[in-house]
């Protein structure tokens, strides 16, 4: 280091205030010695002056302000209750006969049942992981008339609601020109991890994609559509992250329905 | 306190902490990324971030840390959407090899009170710093940190900060010097 390199980085330091008492004495007394290195001092005082003219602090946007403070009111202020007590009306004509029941009581019963039906029917063991856990998921969802526990379709007020209850930052891609609408956020439990779910509506259908966790247990490994239970399930990977799909819609819609979510991944390769 | 659950307690810590820091995140991410919309995005990433950390996290300084999960979102940031600037993704201890001039005599202070009047010009200059030298000198210059929070805050050493800060404000000394 040159000394006229390290007599700057001490007059920068001066003008900082990083001085310890000891060196700004010494400083200050070879400026009052040295008019040269005094000039110096005034010219580089002069330059940080004109830099933060340059770029001044500014106000952060008030509408940048407000989606903060949002993130640190309770979550009661923003959302939707989780599963409310409104049956879907299907499930109201199923079980006004018997009337003893509490339509919450029955809904979760309803749920239940149709679950096991839905697995006997098939009679084979579903696979396991977290396709079956997502499909269970939506099979609820759709039971409940509940599709989603934050109904917005502004990805403003999804995304914060979903980081604020899970592990991982979802990325929301708006595919509503592609036919999918936003319809809201809801958070899954997969091998005990909260993971963000988003729910996208496609004409009276829905479809829930989920970002799985890391280190979830995936089911079957495979990348496409396959069907689990009467739901379509896709599968795919994407920038090191896991998705699946699950919708009541036709697979054909499924499969669009991937590709636009690829496509509009703002940090995917494709 | 330990009663209550940590999502409660990580947004107190929150909204202690991060709302009176929002102009310095601001500015910081918009001098970085040159664009004020961009820098919503990062401010509000860095927010979730910083929520999320919250939660087991207490925080002593929160300045610095609070400055440090914004630098690093707009890194990301950059990395994901401007593929251009591939600055941010390389070893930034590489341009600590640069500017061997740094030590020459800057011009007389009537030349420099001249040309220091053109803050377009400055801001330009500004603009064409690599990204090492332009976070240090806007932590220390717009967010007012110490050498010892720009060192916590980008993982550098302090003589390299130093180092750096004196290199950025050399440049643009000499910028404005060989323009004006």
């Amino acid at each position: 280091m040159t000394d006229s390199r390290e007599n700057l980085l001490r007059l920068n330091a001066a003008l900082d205030g990083e001085l310890g008492p000891m060196e700004q004495a010494a400083f200050e007394r070879e400026m009052r010695d040295d008019p040269a290195l005094a000039a110096e001092f005034a010219r580089l005082s002069a330059t940080r002056d004109a830099i933060q003219r340059a770029i001044p602090r500014e106000k952060a946007p008030a509408d940048l302000v407000a989606r903060i403070a949002a993130l640190a009111e309770p979550p009661s202020a923003t959302v939707i209750p989780f599963r409310p007590p409104t049956p879907a009306p299907q499930a109201r004509q199923a079980w006004s006969a018997r009337g003893a029941l509490s339509l919450a009581a029955s809904l979760c019963v309803l749920g239940f049942a149709a679950g096991i039906a839905l697995t006997s029917l098939r009679g084979l063991p579903p696979p396991p992981g977290a396709e079956t856990a997502l499909v269970s998921d939506f099979a609820r969802a759709a039971i409940a008339g509940q599709p989603y526990d934050v109904a917005s379709s502004d990805r403003h007020t999804v995304k914060p609601w979903l980081a604020g209850r899970t592990t991982v930052s979802a990325d929301i891609v708006d595919l509503a020109a592609q036919g999918f609408p936003l319809a809201g956020g809801r958070v899954s439990v997969i091998d005990r991890i909260p993971a963000p779910t988003l729910v996208y509506r496609h004409n009276e259908h829905f479809v829930a994609v989920t970002e799985l966790p890391a280190g979830a247990k995936p089911g079957a490994a495979t990348v496409g559509v396959e069907t689990i239970d009467g739901y379509h399930v896709a599968r795919w990977s994407s920038d090191g992250l896991d998705f699946v799909a699950v919708s009541d819609a036709d697979e054909a819609a499924l499969g669009d329905f991937v590709a636009a979510f690829r496509r509009g991944k703002p940090h995917s390769a494709e | 306190m330990t009663e209550r659950d940590p999502g409660t307690l990580a947004r107190a810590r929150f909204a202690e902490i991060v709302p009176p820091l929002l102009d310095d995140a601001y500015s910081l991410a918009k001098w970085l990324c040159r664009d004020g919309s961009d820098a919503e995005d990062i401010v509000q990433e860095a927010a979730l971030r910083a929520l999320k950390a919250l939660e087991t996290t207490v925080v002593d300084k929160p300045k610095p840390w609070f400055l440090m999960i914004v630098r690093n979102a707009a890194m990301s940031f950059m990395a994901k959407n401007r593929s251009k600037t591939i600055a941010y993704a390389g070893d930034m201890d590489d341009l600590d090899a640069l500017g061997p001039q740094d030590g020459e005599a800057p011009p007389s202070a009537e030349e420099t009170l001249i040309a220091l009047e053109d803050s377009a010009r400055l801001k330009e200059a500004i603009a064409v710093l690599p990204p090492a030298l332009l976070e240090t000198l806007v932590m220390r210059d717009v967010n007012g940190l110490s050498y010892r929070e720009i060192a916590d805050a980008t993982g550098a050493p302090i003589g390299t900060v130093m180092s750096r800060l004196s290199r950025g404000r050399a440049s643009l000394a000499r910028t404005l010097r060989a323009e004006g």
